[in-house]
């Protein structure tokens, strides 16, 4: 039975694989898009994990949750240095850690805090230590700089024409562990390091305040209204906080309990300051997410629907053009169930080959954004199958071996003597 | 070694006036040897199609031995042709792709496992039939080996009659009287009742009987005055 549809499967051999392909383009596609949603998903979920609640100045909650979790290189509004001052001294806060953005180094975030964060993200240090000068840096896993390497900061980014800050560089004195976050592709500095850079520190008139209160760190900023200090590289850092600290985009904060967590939420979401638990803002996003995916999934389905159905004709067409090879084998007596199964037995072996080469090459395609996609941001984006693809997976099953049922119902409607003379 | 009669048999098509098979009555005893010849659309391979099941036939009676093969649901005609009809066709309706003798034994494998006996027997037939070498891929055999083997594989069941039409239309002049003869011959060993159609008077010459048909009718039966 197998040996003569292989052997009618090589006979046709351009039309097979011409189905083959349909097939397996419409399922990689599917399976794309359910395993890369997935993914983005898990991984982003993973990456805001890390922190419980960020607080930030007023302003748009998605905004700060991605540049918190995902460091993206966006203006933010700075909030009072105040701020800080006060969640380090909660009773209820395990640590707060002041984030700042804005300066890069070959295309690498540049983004100063305190040795805090770095114990957080990377309880032990994969090589080196912690900063302990103002002109010292510590590695995320990825950034591909040697220990002792001089870094010299870019306000900006070079794509958004950026200017190199020529008054300080940094030293590489240690690497963090893999956290498969965007930190990974991060280069920690002192947060203080970062204000005295831009000019902030030890310069607390209102006017100054003011000044910077926008648009401190924007890299579109202006070469005249952006003043430049100078650093001491040699100087050590000091990680004590008061209220006159300068303004700053967001203080990432680990509270003590949940109880806790929800408190301190509702504390900082005022008329200045903003505070989110960022796994909440990813969930929200990933609804919109989520009603995507449906939209391109049934787009997907749609595509499959319509492969389908041109299969059924291509068959339909195939099994008249094989009427006369039907007809010779019912006219030799072979059993109906027979030229059943082979008939269908045929196009299920096709369907089956192509559902099988769009589902490994569309993991292998999801595989690949996932990667390209860690290349840039360093999430880590896990694409895998789950326990809620099969009933998916079987319908489309179920629905294949259905349809290639057609054309063998079809062939056996009329005598063997109608079809031999076909 | 089947006997064949038939009763009261009409086929009609749609479309046409006349019936394009009408016969009264017919029997053949086991062990016959039959010539149907008759102009082009007389209907010889209408009652082929009739005899062997492969038409369904709505009045009358088509008897092999007890079985009346008109009163058969497709399935079963399907299954008692398997059994008992060797079937040989104008185009040898061979399948390519398949050796000689996978050819040979393939009714047998599509419906049910191919028994020890039974490939052995296919082994020696195409043997017989002089195809010396049976894993040859069917498509580069030439025509007269092809039509050796469809006989070889009507024969694999050992059926009762062997039913061909036309069996030598598509061969040349020499070719075809060599499967002629083996179609006889064969029919003769296996002890098989043999119905032939055939326009060669040769091969008419050694089947004991002849019937020609005309317009749906026996119109001369060499074994006596034809029934209407
Ligand atoms: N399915 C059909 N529908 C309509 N008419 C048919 C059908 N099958 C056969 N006929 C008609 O029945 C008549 C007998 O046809 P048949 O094929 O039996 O002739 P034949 O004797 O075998 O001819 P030939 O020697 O050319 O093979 C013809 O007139 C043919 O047109
Ligand atoms: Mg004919």
């Amino acid at each position: 039975m197998i040996r003569f549809i292989l052997a009618d499967i090589r006979r046709f051999r351009a039309g097979a694989l011409a189905v083959v392909v349909l097939i397996a383009l419409s399922v990689a596609l599917c399976t794309v898009v359910t395993l890369q949603e997935r993914a983005v998903r898990l991984g982003s979920a993973r990456a805001a994990e890390k922190f419980d609640l960020v607080v930030g100045a007023a302003g748009s909650e998605t905004q700060l949750t991605l540049s918190a979790v995902f460091l993206q290189p966006a203006p933010l509004p700075l909030m009072p240095g105040a701020v800080l001052a006060k969640l380090a001294a909660d009773p209820r806060v395990a640590f707060a850690a002041p984030v700042g953005f804005g300066d890069s180094a070959s295309g690498f975030p540049v983004v100063g805090t305190t040795t805090t964060l770095i114990a957080s993200l990377s309880p032990q240090l994969a090589e080196g230590r912690a900063f302990a000068r103002l002109g010292e840096a510590v590695l995320g896993a990825e950034v591909p700089m040697p220990g002792g390497a001089e870094i010299k900061p870019m306000h900006g980014t070079a794509e958004t024409g950026g200017h190199t800050h020529t008054e300080l560089a940094y030293t590489v004195t240690g690497r963090m562990a893999p956290t498969g976050t965007a930190w990974d592709r991060a280069i920690l500095v002192p947060i203080r390091a970062v204000w005295q850079l831009h000019g902030m520190e030890g310069d607390h008139d209102e006017h100054d305040e003011h000044d910077h209160g926008d648009h401190a760190f924007e890299a579109d900023e202006s070469e005249a209204h952006h003043e430049h200090g100078h650093v001491d590289p040699a100087a050590p850092i000091d990680e004590r906080f008061d209220a006159d600290m300068p303004g700053l985009p967001a203080v990432l904060v680990k509270p003590k309990t949940i109880a806790d967590a929800y408190r301190l939420r509702q504390e900082y979401r005022g008329e200045t300051t903003l505070a989110v638990f960022p796994g909440e803002v990813l969930t929200r996003l990933y609804a919109t997410l989520g009603d995507m995916r449906s939209l391109l999934l049934a787009i997907a389905v749609g595509t499959q629907a319509i492969v389908v159905a041109a299969i059924l004709l291509v068959t339909i067409m195939h099994v008249g053009a094989r009427r006369r090879q039907i007809g010779a084998l019912r006219a030799l007596g072979i059993p109906k169930r027979s030229i059943v199964v082979i008939v269908w037995g045929e196009l299920f072996l096709l369907f089956a080959a192509g559902a099988a080469l769009g589902i490994s090459g569309g993991y292998a395609a999801a595989r690949l954004i996932s990667a390209l996609l860690t290349a840039r941001t360093a999430v880590r984006l896990p694409v895998e199958f789950s326990a809620a693809d099969l009933p998916l997976a079987l319908g489309i099953g179920l629905a294949a071996a259905l349809v290639s049922l057609v054309p063998a119902l079809v062939a056996l409607r009329s005598s063997p003597a109608e079809a031999l003379r076909a | 070694m089947l006997s064949l009669s038939i009763r009261d048999l009409e086929m009609r098509f749609p479309g046409l006036e006349t019936p394009a098979l009408a016969i009264g009555n017919f029997a053949l005893p086991a062990g016959g040897r039959l010539a149907v010849t008759g102009a082009s659309g007389s209907g010889k391979s209408t009652l082929v199609n009739a005899i062997t099941g492969l038409e369904r036939v709505k009045s009358g009676a088509i008897r092999w031995d007890e079985t009346d093969i008109a009163g058969l649901p497709s399935g079963r005609r399907d299954a008692f042709r398997a059994r008992h009809i060797g079937l040989v066709m104008q185009d040898f309706h061979l399948f390519p792709g398949l050796s000689a003798f996978e050819n040979v034994v393939l009714p047998v494998r599509l419906a049910r496992r191919l028994a020890r006996p039974e490939a052995e027997r296919a082994a020696m037939l195409l043997d017989t039939i002089g195809i010396r070498r049976p894993q040859q891929a069917i498509e580069t055999l030439s025509r007269g080996e092809m039509q050796r083997v469809a006989v070889a594989r009507a024969l694999l069941s050992r059926p009762g009659v062997l039913v061909a039409d036309e069996p030598t239309a598509n061969l040349d002049r020499r070719t075809g009287d060599e499967v002629a003869d083996l179609i006889i011959r064969l029919a003769a060993e296996e002890k098989a009742t043999l119905i032939v159609v055939t326009h060669d008077p040769q091969v008419m010459e050694r089947l004991d009987r002849r019937i020609r048909l005309s317009g749906g009718r026996i119109d001369e039966d060499s074994a006596g005055t034809p029934q209407t």
